[in-house]
C-alpha cells in the first residue's frame, strides 16, 4: 500500500465534508417528517402523524400528482422536440444552425422569472382574447412553461452526442438503400439514445423543481407541488410537507437505482451517463 | 497528437455499433415512450382549469372541487375537512400576502385564475367590483347570513352585501421578545424606536404596502390615508433611509415560523397571527403582544366570489357552511380573529379559548382603530414599499 | 440521407415553432411593454406613449442597488461554488476508486431530487437562532450568543451555494474524467510535480467543464430569488424579486418588463465580459502550452466530415 500524500488526504476530507454539507438539510427534513407538532420548524414529538395526514388530505397528493404528470409530459415533449432539433443540428448543419443555436442560447440565458412574467399575459391572451381555450387548462400552461429551458438542454445534449460520433454508420445505411426514415429509426436514433434518455431525465427533474414559472402561470386546481410548498411557506410549513419530501426521496432513490440498472445493462457506465447529461 | 484522430474515430464507431446492435434498448425505449405518451393523452383529456365566465349560482348540484385564494393560514383545517366530508367538494387552498398580490393575480389571469372564493379586505372591494374581478353573490343560497352581527354587514364599501360577506376583522400591532427588549413598548413610535435600537437587524415588518407606510403615519399622528405629497415624501424618506437598514425581513406571517423559531425580536404583525405564533412558541412567556397607540388599523376581510369562478355552487355552499355558528367559532379558535358572528365573544369565552385579549377588543380600543382607503396615494404607497425593500436589501 | 428532399433544418422545425410561439413572442411582448407606462391604479400597462422612462426608473439609485447586489451575489456565489466544487469533482474523477464513481455521482444528484424549497427550509431549521446548530455551537463555546446567521448576506450565499453546487460539480467531474490518467502520468514522467501537473495539464484541459459549470450556476442564480428570500429575508432582495413584485403586487407591468429586460442584458454582459477576461488572462498560458502539447481538437476533426455527409 502506497503512503497517501497529505494532499490526497486533504482532498478526501474536503470531499466528505462537502457531501455532508449536501445532505445536512435533507437529513433535517427526513427527521422533521416524524414531527408531531403543528409546524415543521418546532419539534413537538416523534410520531407518524404527518404520514397519516397525507393519506387523509387529498390536496397534497393532488399537488404531487400534478407535478409528476406535468413533469412527464413536459419532459416527453422537450425530449421529442429537442432530439429532432439536436439531430438536425448535428447532421445537417448550415447557416440556419447558427441562428438556431443563437435562439437556444437566448432561451438559456433568460432567467425563469422573465419567462414567467412573459408567459402569463401571453397565455391569457391566447386563452381568453384569442379564444384558444386549451390555454386555460392548468396542465397545458405548466407544460408550456416547463418545456422551454428543457428543449434547449435536450438539443445541446443530443447535438453534442451526435457530433462526437461519426456519421459513417448513417452513410453505410444509406448506401445499403435503406430509406431515410429507416436509417433515422434504426441508426441515428439508437446512436443518440443515451443522450435522449439523459435529456428526458434532466427535463423531468427540472420540471419537478420549477417553482417560479409555475407560480405565475398555474391555474388553481392544478397546483403543482413546488407552488403548494411556496404557498404553505406563508402560513407556516407543516410536517406533512417534510413527510411528502421523504416519500418522494425514497421513490426517487428507487427510480434512480432502476435507471442505473437499466443503463448499466445497456452498456453505459455512470460516468458516461454524466457525460451525456452535461453534453460533453 | 494527429495520430490520435483515427483512433478516436474507431472508438466512436465501435461504441455506436454496440448500441445499435442492442435492439433491446430500442424496444425498451419504444415501450417506455408509448406508456409515457398514454399518460400525456389521458392528462390532455381530463378536464381541468377554468372555462370562461361561469353562470351565476342557482342552487344546483355542487361541483366536485372548490378553490380558495386567501390569506396564509386563514381557515381552520378541521372546518375545511368537515365541509369536504359533508358536502363533497374537494378544497384547494392558495395564499397571498397582500391585497395587491390578490388583485394582480386576478387582473393578470382575466378570469382564468381558477379561483372560486377570494378574500379581499373591504376597502379594496369597490375597485375590484368596478374592474369586474368579482361576481355577484346569490344571497338566497346563503341563509346562514342571519347569524351575522348586523354591525359587520352593509359596510360602506358594499352596502347591500351584494358581493361580499365579512369573514373576519382584526387589527395591526406588533410582538416583541421581552428577554431582548426589556423596556415596555406601547406605541408605534416605540416600535420604530426599538427597531432602530435594540431590535436593529432583527426585526420584521409586514409585507404589505399599507401597513408598512401605516407604521410611520400612526407613529407620527398623521392620517394613514393621507394623499398629501409632503407627508408621503417624509414617510418615504424615513422608511427608505432610516428604517430600511434595520429590517431583517418582510414577513406577513411571523406567527408561522418567526415567533416559534425565535428568529426576530420585534415583528409587526396582525393580532390573530401573533396569537397563533405565541401559542405555538415553546416559550410563550417570552413574547409580548402590543396593541399600539395612539392609532392603528382596523381591517375587515370578506368572503367574495371571483369572476369566472369555475365552481360557483360549491363556493356559495362553502360560504354558507362557514357562517354556521359552530363553524364560525371553530374558525375563530384557529385563526384568532373575530368572525363577526352574533354573540361569538360570549361563545368563545364559554368554550374557554386561550388568549382572547388578542381576539376581542374593548370599545375604547376600537375607537383608536382607523380603516384604510384605496385612494390616489395607493400607487405611491406601493412605490414606497418597493423602494424600502430594495433599500433593505442593500 | 442524400435523398432527403426536405430542407436541412426540417427536423428542427417543431422546436423552432414551439420556441417562436412560447418564447420569442411572449418575450417580445415583454420588451414591448417595457417602453410603455402604467396608466392607473388598476391598469397594468399602456403603450400609447413610448419612451425609455421605465429603464431610467429601473436604474434609479434604489433599484440600481438591487442590481449590483444581485450581481455581487451571483458572482460571489458562482466563485464559491467553483472553489468548493472543484476539489470534490477532481477527487471524484481522479482519486476515488473507479467502482465508486457511479455511486458518488448519484449522491451529488440526489439532493436535486428533493424540492429546492424544502431543502432551503431544511437550512432555515438548521440555522435558526433556537435551532440545534446554534445550541450545539453555544454549548461547545464557539459562539457566545444565539447563532446570528439567518437573514444575513452570509445565509444568502450559503443558500445559493448549496442549491447550485451540484450543477458545478457535475460538468467539472466529466471534464476531469476526460483528461484521463495517461496525460497526467506523462507529465509526471517528464519531471513535473503534482501541482505543476494540475495547473499546466489537468486544469487547462478541464477548461470546458469549468466554463460549463460556471454558466450553469451563474445564469439560473441571477434569476433566482426564492432561495435568497427564504434564508436572507430582506437581505436576499434580488432583481428577480423586484420583477416579480412589479407584476405580482405593484401591477406595474411596464416597469417590471424594463427590469426583466435589464436583467437579461446584465447576465449577457457579465458572461461576455467574464469570457473576455478569462480569454485574455489565459492567453499567454495557452500560447505556451500550445508549443509543448498542442490542443486536442476532436470536435473540429469531426465537424467537416459530417458536413460532407450532409452535402
Amino acid at each position: 500500500m502506497k503512503q497517501r500524500s497529505w494532499s490526497d488526504v486533504a482532498l478526501t476530507v474536503w470531499s466528505v465534508a462537502v457531501f455532508l454539507f449536501l445532505f445536512a438539510p435533507i437529513v433535517v427534513i427526513i427527521l422533521s417528517s416524524f414531527n408531531t407538532g403543528r409546524l415543521l420548524v418546532s419539534w413537538g414529538g416523534f410520531g407518524f402523524d404527518a404520514f397519516l395526514a397525507i393519506v387523509e388530505r387529498p390536496v397534497i397528493r393532488d399537488a404531487v400528482w400534478v407535478s409528476i404528470q406535468t413533469g412527464a409530459i413536459a419532459a416527453l415533449l422537450a425530449t421529442l422536440l429537442g432530439t429532432l432539433a439536436g439531430i438536425a443540428m448535428a447532421r445537417h448543419p448550415g447557416k440556419w444552425a447558427l441562428w438556431f443555436i443563437g435562439l437556444l442560447l437566448l432561451v438559456s440565458v433568460t432567467p425563469e422569472i422573465v419567462d414567467a412574467v412573459a408567459l402569463l399575459p401571453w397565455l391569457v391572451l391566447l386563452g381568453q382574447d384569442a379564444g384558444l381555450s386549451i390555454f386555460n387548462d392548468g396542465i397545458v400552461r405548466l407544460v408550456v412553461g416547463h418545456s422551454l429551458f428543457s428543449i434547449a438542454v435536450v438539443s445541446y445534449i443530443v447535438r453534442a452526442r451526435l457530433v462526437g460520433l461519426d456519421a459513417q454508420l448513417e452513410e453505410a445505411s444509406a448506401d445499403l438503400y435503406a430509406k431515410p426514415f429507416t436509417t433515422f429509426r434504426r441508426v441515428t436514433l439508437p446512436l443518440a439514445m443515451p443522450a435522449v434518455l439523459a435529456g428526458f431525465l434532466l427535463s423531468f427533474t427540472l420540471s419537478l423543481d420549477n417553482t417560479v414559472i409555475a407560480a405565475f402561470v398555474q391555474v388553481s386546481g392544478t397546483t403543482p407541488w413546488p407552488v403548494y410548498v411556496l404557498s404553505a411557506l406563508r402560513s407556516g410549513l407543516r410536517p406533512e410537507i417534510a413527510a411528502v419530501s421523504t416519500i418522494m426521496l425514497v421513490l426517487t432513490l428507487v427510480a434512480l437505482g432502476l435507471v442505473a440498472l437499466v443503463l448499466r445493462r445497456a452498456g453505459d457506465s455512470a460516468t458516461q451517463i454524466a457525460r451525456t447529461m452535461t453534453g460533453s | 497528437m494527429s495520430e490520435n484522430r483515427p483512433h478516436v474515430r474507431i472508438l466512436a464507431s465501435t461504441s455506436a455499433a454496440k448500441i445499435i446492435s442492442s435492439e433491446l434498448s430500442r424496444r425498451r425505449f419504444l415501450s417506455f415512450a408509448a406508456a409515457a405518451g398514454a399518460t400525456g393523452l389521458l392528462a390532455a383529456c381530463s378536464p381541468g382549469g377554468a372555462t370562461g365566465t361561469a353562470p351565476r349560482a342557482t342552487g344546483g348540484e355542487l361541483e366536485s372541487d372548490l378553490s380558495i385564494y386567501t390569506w396564509g393560514d386563514y381557515d381552520a383545517p378541521d372546518v375545511l375537512a368537515a365541509f369536504t366530508d359533508e358536502l363533497g367538494p374537494k378544497i384547494t387552498l392558495d395564499s397571498f400576502g397582500s391585497n395587491e398580490e390578490l388583485i394582480s393575480k386576478l387582473v393578470a389571469a382575466k378570469g382564468t385564475s381558477g379561483y372560486d372564493i377570494v378574500v379581499p379586505t373591504g376597502v379594496f372591494i369597490p375597485q375590484m367590483i368596478e374592474n369586474g374581478l368579482l361576481s355577484e353573490l346569490n344571497l338566497d343560497l346563503i341563509p346562514n347570513l342571519e347569524y351575522m352581527d348586523p354591525a359587520f354587514l352593509g359596510r360602506a364599501w358594499d352596502p347591500q352585501n351584494a358581493y361580499s360577506i365579512c369573514k373576519a376583522w382584526g387589527t395591526t400591532g406588533f410582538v416583541y421578545d421581552k428577554t431582548v427588549i426589556t423596556r415596555e413598548l406601547t406605541t408605534w413610535a416605540d416600535f420604530l424606536d426599538a427597531a432602530q435600537n435594540e431590535a436593529s437587524g432583527r426585526m420584521s415588518v409586514l409585507d404589505d404596502p399599507g401597513d408598512l407606510t401605516g407604521a410611520y403615519f400612526w407613529a407620527n399622528g398623521i392620517d394613514w390615508n393621507t394623499t398629501d405629497e409632503d407627508e408621503l415624501a417624509a414617510a418615504e424618506d424615513f422608511l427608505v433611509n432610516t428604517l430600511a437598514p434595520n429590517i431583517a425581513a418582510f414577513d406577513s406571517y411571523p406567527g408561522g415560523s418567526a415567533i416559534p423559531q425565535g428568529t426576530h425580536v420585534l415583528m409587526q404583525s396582525w393580532n390573530g397571527d401573533s396569537r397563533l405564533g405565541i401559542l405555538e412558541s415553546p416559550d410563550p412567556d417570552r413574547w409580548q403582544w402590543v396593541f399600539p397607540g395612539p392609532e392603528t388599523e382596523i381591517w375587515m376581510d370578506n368572503w367574495a366570489i371571483a369572476a369566472g369562478a369555475p365552481n360557483p355552487e360549491a363556493a356559495h355552499a362553502f360560504i354558507n357552511y362557514v357562517l354556521e355558528p359552530e363553524n364560525s367559532l371553530a374558525e375563530l379558535d384557529y385563526i384568532g380573529y373575530h368572525t363577526g358572528a352574533t354573540g361569538i365573544e360570549q361563545a368563545a369565552a364559554d368554550a374557554g379559548l386561550p388568549m382572547l385579549d388578542l381576539v376581542f377588543f374593548t370599545p375604547e380600543q376600537i375607537d383608536t382603530m382607523r380603516e384604510g382607503e384605496v385612494n390616489e396615494a395607493q400607487q405611491r404607497r406601493v412605490d414606497i414599499w418597493n423602494k424600502t425593500k430594495a433599500a433593505a436589501g442593500a | 440521407m442524400r435523398s432527403f428532399r426536405m430542407p436541412r433544418f426540417a427536423l428542427a422545425i417543431p422546436a423552432w415553432a414551439w420556441l417562436l410561439v412560447f418564447f420569442v413572442a411572449p418575450v417580445a411582448m415583454v420588451v414591448w411593454f417595457s417602453f410603455g407606462y402604467k396608466p392607473g391604479i388598476f391598469g397594468t400597462h399602456a403603450n400609447d406613449v413610448l419612451s425609455f422612462d421605465r429603464y431610467l426608473e429601473a436604474l434609479s439609485p434604489t433599484f440600481f442597488q438591487t442590481f449590483t447586489n444581485t450581481l455581487w451575489i451571483g458572482i460571489a456565489g458562482t466563485a464559491i461554488c467553483l472553489v468548493v466544487g472543484l476539489p470534490v469533482a477532481y477527487w471524484m474523477a481522479v482519486k476515488a476508486p473507479p467502482s465508486r464513481r457511479g455511486l458518488l455521482l448519484a449522491l451529488v444528484m440526489v439532493p436535486f431530487w428533493t424540492n429546492f424549497l424544502v431543502r432551503t427550509i431544511g437550512w432555515q431549521v438548521i440555522l435558526a437562532p433556537e435551532g440545534w446548530l446554534s445550541t450545539a455551537l453555544q454549548s461547545v463555546g464557539i459562539i457566545g450568543g444565539p447563532l446570528d446567521l439567518l437573514y444575513t448576506r452570509g445565509a444568502v450565499l450559503l443558500g445559493v451555494v448549496y442549491n447550485y453546487l451540484p450543477l458545478m460539480i457535475l460538468p467539472l467531474f466529466v471534464a476531469f474524467d476526460r483528461v484521463g490518467d495517461p496525460l497526467r502520468e506523462a507529465s509526471k514522467d517528464l519531471g513535473a510535480g503534482k501541482a505543476r501537473t494540475f495547473v499546466r495539464i489537468t486544469l487547462p484541459l478541464a477548461r470546458p467543464g469549468v466554463i460549463a459549470g460556471v454558466l450553469l450556476v451563474f445564469i439560473p442564480l441571477m434569476g433566482d430569488y426564492i432561495t435568497a428570500t427564504v434564508l436572507g429575508g430582506a437581505k436576499g432582495n434580488m432583481v428577480g424579486q423586484l420583477v416579480a413584485s412589479q407584476f405580482q403586487t405593484a401591477q406595474n407591468w411596464a416597469l417590471g418588463s424594463a427590469m426583466a429586460v435589464l436583467l437579461i442584458l446584465v447576465i449577457m454582459l457579465t458572461v461576455a465580459i467574464g469570457g473576455l477576461l478569462v480569454w485574455l488572462v489565459t492567453l499567454p498560458f495557452r500560447l505556451q502550452n500550445r508549443l509543448v502539447l498542442g490542443e486536442p481538437e476532436p470536435a473540429a476533426s469531426v465537424a467537416p466530415r459530417s458536413q460532407e455527409v450532409a452535402a
